[in-house]
């Protein structure tokens, strides 16, 4: 078994085996939780519901993370605020804008665009291994957050981190030859396919659901999401 | 009688001196033997002066007898050698240093021209190297490439028998090569899969880079043992980086300058081919530092991504224009639709049990109704 | 055997709104800072997601494989009766479903009424604290949580009527409005059921209150007990229903208002066409309206501040019409608190706390932000509109030996009357 063979497994059957469970358990999770009833709401509404949806996406989105001392806890915990926020900007910049990433949606999708110039995407990766680490030290000293991580959040941080490390050791040929770094970050890419249906990681998708409860009820009552 | 030595030979064919001298200088250059950890390792015997070791060789030492067997091929590797513009140095190893039996350059043919190679064979029982190129195929016992009615297995298994040494020249000799892509209807395989007994040695590449080749030949012919290799059988002076590692349009993918079609503006601008297919990261090989006829060029500094051909299966290596990222397998559309549809299916089913759950948690506590405090 | 009921509760409760709550939450932990219990305190127990834990319990470990798996391989662990019984102190106690908590969260979780959630499992259990079950079994037997009778109210009211000379009708067939007072205006600020009934009699309203609904305190709704939620709402709904009243009003209350006007019609049936309103709501009405004239500047002599209600404001949304009031009563004297509107700091004594004696070193510790708020404008009054608060605030200001004045809005809008 040579490096060059493990490549191919991790690049070939065992990607498109890994993009199906990820596919397969995020439809699972999404219709399991849809179809648990949703009662209706017989309360009369103030004000409008869809308005108050619209306003909370564009507060999340818009607002916050370039304004973040907005929200009055910010100063209470800014860490988790920057570090956080630098960390989901890098994720979602590095994996749709970064060169490479981008010729793997391409050729699953079947159309491209543009990207940003690699040396800014090297930036953002840095910069999101290094608010990953930041996060890291600070579960592990919070008090409350010590409290109420359980084992499942340890293994998400760490099949988010390896692929940022392996990615970035990969696009500057550090340590091992390329076809192994290439290797290992495949294998830590398709176990994060894998686990993702299975955890928390797949808040991006409960996002929206709790998201829009959330802004509809402020709606309902006209007040500022 | 003893044979005549390479040096007398080229002597008598009226080499001076000094042809002599820079003809050791090339090959030694040619075989990378500076880097060559047994020139190290002599120390002071060879000195700071490799072209001296192989002086030193082609004066003391014969002939060196050779076997071209040529499987399931398309005689591209034999091509790129006998085209080459050098001046004759691959010329002067293949014709000067050996070649006994080579089928597509000899003039000899037929029932006689393999008794000939079998006469040579025994002849020089144990001595002689046997260089194969194209792929043996194991498929229905080697019936798809038969030679003079025999298969090429029973052929290679015959000559490498006596062979001191195998070097495999090409892809297809090393690893199989384009006769080996999906679905390989002829079972074929690198050499040192069916020969497992004899020193071997790959020389991958579509077609492999002469120098290579007859560098790899010299190096046995002067050291008297096959270089040193990687994982793959591949000697480490010509395989040992990658294409990226010595690519001249490394500054460009560092910066993110891509070239995103073959006409435009980054094409022009000589920008990295990574988005048009671009395999170097992972293709060991010396086109970019070594190239191709005498360094005049090689694949990306003309302009197209490289092929990946030196390493095993590029023909399946997702495509020569696919990005080097993008996975080699992708479940089709209909094999997502497949997994969201069941998936939904079981999240479904598990929704519906949860929610007879919910029923009976109602029935036994007060009527279930439908609050819930938003 | 409590342990079942509770979860039995939670396994009925549990739909596509809490499950997919349940699932967003990353951990993230930024809840907590919103918590004045954990600021105050520094608890960790008392971080918002952790009041929730048992919920999430049962919902993982009967709803899905995963939870499942993890019980089986000692990851996770059931809910026992211990486990009710310390959060039952932390989520009656360190509690007051103010909602600041789902502010903050980055994923929008709605908090408060998933904590809301939990206690109706522990109602269900039985494991609620003692004081707290003792005012819930008042009002179910006597119909008040301060045990507040029938004779007690009429004769109280009478006293109110004659004491500050203004006229209160009981149980007036056809009225538009019937206004629905609380126990704790009856007997710890009588001076705002006046004020109230002076400025419905000075808009010249067609108003009533009633015997059978005279009490719009819900702590069914405070133990989150549903049937005795629906109870305590029930009897009012009778009373509007008999007195063909056009609508409700609630007077200086917030949980109240909450439950009558954002809860009631989702668990119960609610008369047709009855419209539920605020006290704030209304005497806006009618000052803008012109039915009632009020002094400007009545209230300029000293800074005043005003203090938002979370179910009245952060979770009502009556923001502006307080002001207004109070930028014309005090143009020159308001100064808001920071933070205020729907960001607004819960005074720490509502959901129930207040009633609860454990709780109040806890209510204290929260009330000492309050405190840091009014002296950070120098505050020389507080007003707000809901009374619970105000009891709150009352009581507070004494603890911490503070000179602001704590008032109701109706109280002060009732003496700048022209």
């Amino acid at each position: 078994m040579e490096w060059t063979d493990i490549l191919r497994f991790f690049r070939g059957p065992f990607f498109a085996v890994s993009l199906i469970i990820f596919v397969g358990g995020m439809a699972y999770r999404m219709f399991r939780i849809i179809l648990l009833g949703w009662p209706r709401d017989r309360v009369e509404s103030r004000g409008s519901k869809a308005v108050g949806i619209v306003r909370t996406y564009l507060k999340g989105v818009v607002l916050f993370p370039f304004i973040p001392w907005v929200k009055r806890t910010f100063g209470k915990n800014s860490l988790t605020y920057i570090a956080g926020g630098l960390f989901h900007l890098s994720l979602v910049l590095v994996i749709f804008f970064a060169t490479p990433h981008m010729l793997v949606w391409k050729s699953l999708l079947g159309f491209g665009w543009p990207t940003l110039p690699t040396p800014v995407v090297d930036w953002l990766a840095a910069i999101g291994i290094i608010s990953l680490l930041v996060l890291l030290v600070n579960r592990l000293t919070h008090p409350v957050l010590k409290l109420i991580t359980k084992s499942p959040v340890w293994l998400n941080w760490t099949l988010v981190f390896l692929p940022f490390l392996t990615g970035y050791f990969m696009s500057h040929h550090l340590l091992f030859r390329y076809e192994v770094l290439f290797s290992l970050h495949m294998i830590t890419v398709d176990v994060l396919l894998i686990w993702i249906p299975l955890g928390r990681i797949s808040h991006f998708l409960f996002y929206f659901f709790s998201r829009t409860i959330h802004g509809a009820q402020a709606g309902k009552r006209a007040v500022a999401p | 009688m003893a044979e005549k030595t390479i040096y007398q030979q080229l002597k008598e064919e009226g080499f001076s001196r000094r042809d002599f001298m820079k003809f050791c200088g090339l090959l030694s250059g040619m075989m990378g033997l500076e880097f060559a950890a047994p020139v190290k390792a002599l120390g002071a015997l060879a000195g700071p002066n490799p072209a001296r070791m192989v002086a030193e060789a082609l004066v003391s030492k014969p002939r060196l007898p050779l076997i071209w067997l040529e499987l399931q091929d398309c005689a591209g590797c034999t091509e790129a050698i006998s085209r080459s513009q050098s001046p004759s140095l691959v010329n002067l190893v293949l014709n000067k240093i050996a070649m006994d039996y080579q089928e597509t350059l000899m003039a000899a043919a037929g029932f006689q021209a393999e008794q000939a190679k079998l006469d040579t064979m025994k002849k020089y029982q144990g001595k002689y190297v046997l260089v194969v190129e194209g792929s043996p195929t194991i498929g229905d016992n080697g019936v798809y490439c038969t030679i003079g009615g025999r298969s090429n297995l029973d052929l290679l298994r015959e000559a490498a028998e006596g062979a001191a040494a195998i070097i495999a020249t090409g892809n297809c000799a090393s690893f199989g090569g384009i006769p080996k892509a999906q679905p390989n209807p002829t079972g074929a395989r690198g050499v040192w899969e069916v020969i497992t007994d004899r020193p071997i040695v790959n020389i991958p590449g579509c077609p492999a880079i002469p120098e290579v080749t007859t560098g790899t030949i010299a190096h046995f012919l002067v050291m008297g043992q096959l270089p040193k290799t990687d994982n793959l059988h591949r000697p480490l002076t010509f395989y040992g980086h990658t294409i990226h590692d010595h690519c001249l349009r490394r500054p460009f993918y560092e910066a993110g300058k891509f070239a995103d079609a073959f006409r435009g503006e980054g094409a022009r601008e000589g920008h990295c081919l990574y988005k048009l297919g671009c395999k170097g990261p992972t293709t060991y090989n010396a086109c970019s530092s070594l190239k191709w006829e005498q360094g005049l060029s090689f694949p990306v500094q003309s302009g197209h991504p490289c092929l990946g051909c030196s390493e095993p299966s590029f023909w399946d290596g997702g495509g020569f224009y696919q990005g080097q990222s993008a996975p080699l397998d992708r479940p089709s559309a209909a094999a997502i639709g497949t997994a969201a549809g069941v998936g939904a299916a079981l999240g479904i089913a598990m929704a519906g049990a949860n929610s007879l759950k919910k029923r009976k948690a109602g029935k036994t506590t007060a009527p279930p109704d439908q609050g819930s405090t938003e | 055997m409590k342990t079942q009921s509770a979860i039995n509760t939670y396994v009925k409760e549990i739909g596509g709104w809490a499950a997919s709550q349940l699932e967003a939450c990353t951990r993230c932990g930024l809840c907590a800072d919103a918590c004045h219990f954990y600021q105050a305190t520094g608890n960790p127990e008392y971080a918002p997601v952790w009041k929730t834990e048992l919920f999430r319990r049962a919902y993982e470990q009967r709803f899905t494989i995963a939870g499942r798996l993890k019980l089986a391989v000692g990851l996770d662990r059931r809910v026992t009766d211990e486990d009710l019984k310390h959060w039952s102190t932390i989520v009656y106690e360190a509690c007051t479903l103010c909602n600041k908590c789902a502010m903050v969260c980055p994923m929008g979780i709605q908090l408060g009424p998933l904590i809301h959630e939990v206690r109706s499992g522990m109602a269900a259990a039985g494991v609620v604290p003692g004081d707290l079950m003792s005012a819930t079994m008042k009002q179910k037997e006597v119909g008040s949580p301060l045990g507040v009778t029938d004779k007690n109210w009429a004769e109280r009211m009478e006293w109110i009527g004659d004491e500050w000379e203004v006229k209160i009708p009981v149980d007036v067939q056809g009225a538009d409005t019937l206004v629905g007072f609380t126990s704790i205006e009856l007997m710890k600020f009588p001076d705002s059921i006046a004020a109230i009934a002076k400025i419905m009699n000075k808009a010249g309203e067609k108003w009533t209150t009633s015997y059978k609904g005279r009490e719009v305190v819900n702590f069914g709704f405070f133990e989150a007990d549903e049937e005795l939620t629906k109870l305590f709402l029930s009897r009012v709904f009778e009373a509007a229903k008999e007195l063909g009243v056009k609508r409700i009003m609630i007077s200086e209350c917030g949980h109240a208002y909450d439950a009558f006007r954002w809860t009631a019609a989702n668990i119960m049936d609610v008369p047709r066409g009855v419209a539920i309103t605020h006290i704030a709501q209304v005497m806006h009405d009618f000052w803008k309206s012109g039915r009632i004239q009020l002094k400007k500047g009545a209230y300029d002599d000293a800074i005043v501040t005003f203090h938002d209600s979370c179910k009245i404001q952060r979770r009502g949304g009556i923001i502006k019409e307080p002001r207004e009031i109070l930028k014309w009563l005090a143009p020159r004297s308001f100064k808001e608190m920071t933070p205020n509107k729907e960001q607004s700091l819960c005074c720490g004594g509502g959901g129930g706390v207040i009633s609860i004696q454990e709780a109040d070193p806890l209510r204290f510790a929260v009330f000492g932000m309050k405190v840091d708020q009014m002296k950070e404008i120098g505050a020389k009054s507080v007003c707000m509109v809901c009374s619970n608060c105000r009891l709150q605030f009352t009581e507070g200001v004494a603890h911490f030996n503070s000179d602001v004045k704590v008032r109701g809005l109706s109280e002060m809008v009732s003496q700048a009357l022209e």
